[in-house]
Formats: C-alpha cells, sequence, structure tokens
C-alpha cells in the first residue's frame, strides 16, 4: 500500500513530529507499505497559493511550479493519506491549508465531467487518517468545532469518493498531559494506524 | 463611526473579492467609518509561522517586532471585516497564517498558569464580519460542517468581546452564478456590512 504521510508542524523536535516519526519508523517495519513522508516545514513549501498559480487554477494545466507537481504525482499514487499537525484556532495550520489549495487541483483532487459537474478524482485513496494535538480540552474542541478535522474528513474526502475510509485520533489540553500520557498516546497511534493499514491490505 | 480593521486577501487584483473590496471600502468611508485596510497579498505577508516563532508562543509580543504593526491594529480596532474567497471550505492559507501568526500571546489571549485554556484579551473588539465567496452551494459547505464559517465566528470570537456579535454574509455557488447574481451582490454589500456594524 502506498502511504503518504504529511507532517504540519514547522518544528523538528515539537510532539507532532514525533508522532510523525514514530508513525513513519511502524509504517516502513512493514513489507507491505511503501511509505512517502513529506515534511512541509523543512521542504520550505510555500504556505500561499501566489497569483500565477491562482490564474493557472482556472485553466486545465494548474499545476505551474516543481514542487506541486512532485506532490500532485505522489498523491495520484497513494492508497492512504495521513496527516499529522497541531491544530490551530481550530484549524489546519496555514502551511498545511496552504498544501491542499495549491496540490489538491484539478487533474488530481477532483475533474469535471461531461456535463460540467465537478467529480471526485482522487479514488485511489482509501484512507483518510488524521492525527491532531490540541491544546483546548475535548468538550472546547467540540463546542467550538473541530474544523481542521472537518476540512480534512468531509471536505477533502469529498474528492475521494464514498469508499474511503476515516480514522481520526487526537490529543487533547496538551499542555496539562503528562509525559506518560503522550508516550502513551504515541504508541498507541502508531499501533491503531498499522492496524488499520494491515487489515485493508489483505 | 465605527474603527474597522478590513482584512484583505485574494491574490488576483481585479478579482471578484477585489470588487466586494472596493465597494465596501468606499460605503464604510462615506457613512463615516474609520477603514484601515490591509491587503495581506499585496503587502507580501508571509503567512508561514516558523519554527523559531512557534518557540516564542508564550512570549510578549516584543519578541516579534516584525508585527508590530498587526498587534497594533488589532488593539486598536472596534469591528474585523474580512473578505476572503473560501477555498477547501475554509479560510484561504495566507489568512490563516495571519491568524495563526498575529492572534498572539498577550495581544488576542494569555494562558494563566495551570489552565488548558486561553482567556480573551481583544475586548475591544465588538464585530467580526466575513464577507465570502464559495465556488460549491450552501448544501455542499453545510454536509463540509462550514469550517471556515467556525473558526470566524467561535473560535477567534471568544477572543474577543463578550458581546461581540460574528456575521457571515455569503455568495454562494459562484460558479455556477449569472452576471447579475454578483452584481446584485455588489450593489448591496456596503450596506449589509455597514448594517453588520451597527
Amino acid at each position: 500500500m502506498n502511504v503518504v504521510v504529511v507532517l504540519g508542524h514547522p518544528s523538528a523536535d515539537s510532539y507532532c513530529a514525533a508522532i510523525f516519526e514514530r508513525i513513519i519508523l511502524a509504517l516502513e517495519s512493514q513489507s507491505a507499505h511503501s511509505v512517502t513522508a513529506i515534511r512541509l516545514a523543512d521542504e520550505k513549501f510555500v504556505t500561499a497559493m501566489s497569483t500565477a498559480e491562482r490564474v493557472a487554477y482556472e485553466t486545465a494545466t494548474p499545476l505551474i511550479s516543481d514542487e506541486t507537481k512532485r506532490h500532485a504525482e505522489v498523491l495520484l499514487q497513494a492508497d492512504a493519506l495521513i496527516f499529522v499537525y497541531p491544530t490551530w484556532w481550530s484549524g489546519l495550520p496555514a502551511q498545511l491549508k496552504g498544501w491542499l489549495e495549491r496540490v489538491f487541483v484539478l487533474g488530481v483532487a477532483f475533474r469535471f465531467n461531461d456535463n460540467g459537474k465537478i467529480r471526485p478524482n482522487l479514488q485511489n485513496v482509501r484512507h483518510i487518517i488524521g492525527v491532531s494535538t490540541y491544546g483546548s480540552p475535548w468538550r472546547y474542541v467540540k463546542l467550538i468545532n473541530d474544523n481542521g478535522r472537518r476540512t480534512l474528513t468531509r471536505a477533502i474526502r469529498m474528492s475521494t469518493g464514498l469508499r474511503t475510509r476515516t480514522m481520526w485520533r487526537g490529543i487533547y489540553a496538551l499542555d496539562t498531559c503528562s509525559q506518560q500520557q503522550r508516550e502513551e498516546f504515541i504508541a498507541d497511534t502508531a499501533e491503531k494506524i498499522v492496524k488499520r493499514l494491515e487489515k485493508s491490505s489483505r | 463611526m465605527t474603527k474597522t480593521l478590513m482584512i484583505y486577501v485574494h491574490p488576483v487584483e481585479g478579482s471578484f473579492n477585489s470588487c466586494v473590496r472596493d465597494a465596501v471600502v468606499k460605503y464604510l468611508s462615506k457613512h463615516d467609518h474609520e477603514v484601515r485596510l490591509r491587503d495581506l497579498y499585496a503587502e507580501n505577508f508571509d503567512p508561514f509561522l516558523s519554527a523559531n516563532e512557534r518557540a516564542l508562543h508564550h512570549t510578549p509580543p516584543t519578541t516579534r517586532p516584525e508585527l508590530a504593526r498587526d498587534v497594533e491594529d488589532l488593539r486598536w480596532c472596534e469591528a474585523i471585516v474580512f473578505i476572503y474567497p473560501t477555498w477547501w471550505s475554509g479560510l484561504p492559507a495566507m489568512l490563516k497564517g495571519w491568524i495563526d501568526r498575529t492572534w498572539m500571546n498577550e495581544v488576542a489571549w494569555v494562558l494563566p498558569a495551570g489552565a488548558n485554556t486561553i482567556r480573551p484579551r481583544l475586548t475591544n473588539i465588538k464585530r467580526l464580519v466575513a464577507v465570502t465567496t464559495h465556488g460549491s452551494s450552501k448544501f455542499v459547505n453545510a454536509l463540509q460542517g462550514e469550517p471556515g464559517k467556525r473558526i470566524i465566528s467561535r473560535s477567534i470570537r471568544v477572543m474577543c468581546n463578550k458581546l461581540c456579535r460574528a456575521r457571515w454574509i455569503a455568495l454562494y455557488g459562484i460558479d455556477n452564478s449569472t452576471l447579475a447574481d454578483r452584481e446584485k451582490h455588489l450593489a448591496t454589500i456596503g450596506q449589509r456590512v455597514a448594517r453588520a456594524l451597527r
């Protein structure tokens, strides 16, 4: 299974990055998977869609830079997408949001059918898995609305089709979590993800 | 007479959103509102919150002098009007990055020792208005759970005044709209925003 794992946290020594690295390690130890790790900050991935890209977005060839072309190729081969990011202001960090805007374009995430209606184009993606850290407690996240989660499991899922399964792992009230809770969350998350992807690659 | 901070985000000058911006600025200025317009793309604002800046998360705003203007604007205004296109059901990365970077410790919020929820600091802000366009229909956005709307009406609003009101003015289905639909939107948008600021 081709698994694409994306890190949305800027620092390599963050807790988010630790979760990310553990997931990569756990998946790479399984011979059934081929893993592509995308560290957006390390790659210096450009956050905002540029004017030229916005103009190209409306055309049949929206991918105009090497970095977006490369990521689009990876996406079109992916069987599973895993997002690891910190929830900021109840949503995705800007760089991860920018990745969606710049790479999930016509011919990658969607296409038009003969009647000019939008149709999903990432039907190869069978799993969307999100792992996020929250500063706020669970209750508060639910009250405010988990907007990052909704963007990934609903808006992006509309581009992958209804067969796509989603899975969510969140660690809440991170500022008051003990070291032990953090470590348990990492181990547990890696294990559950491996299990989920194992079942369907059989 | 409202001190209004207008955050405008669209990469293409001449876009429908830029027409909305002009219509709103014109109307508000004519009706005695004090408007500060911020055009994030034109200013080349960098929406990326870097690792170094993230390390300053719990420090006072003086550690980030490059954002002094944003801090001053946030503390000055009584209302914020956001004008932007909705992409992937939410705020464009440029706008999300502006919030990520500038709604900082001691400006927008404080975290008391031992607490896990932040407390509001932008009590000067009593109105939030989002003026946006959607390619898809209202129904599709509702299925997606309205992430963009809720970032503004809930997540950031709780850092403003207790009585702060959030208004949502959206043009849905712009991809299938007619010229007449869009002209109608432009003709009334200034007035609708002014009413939301009352």
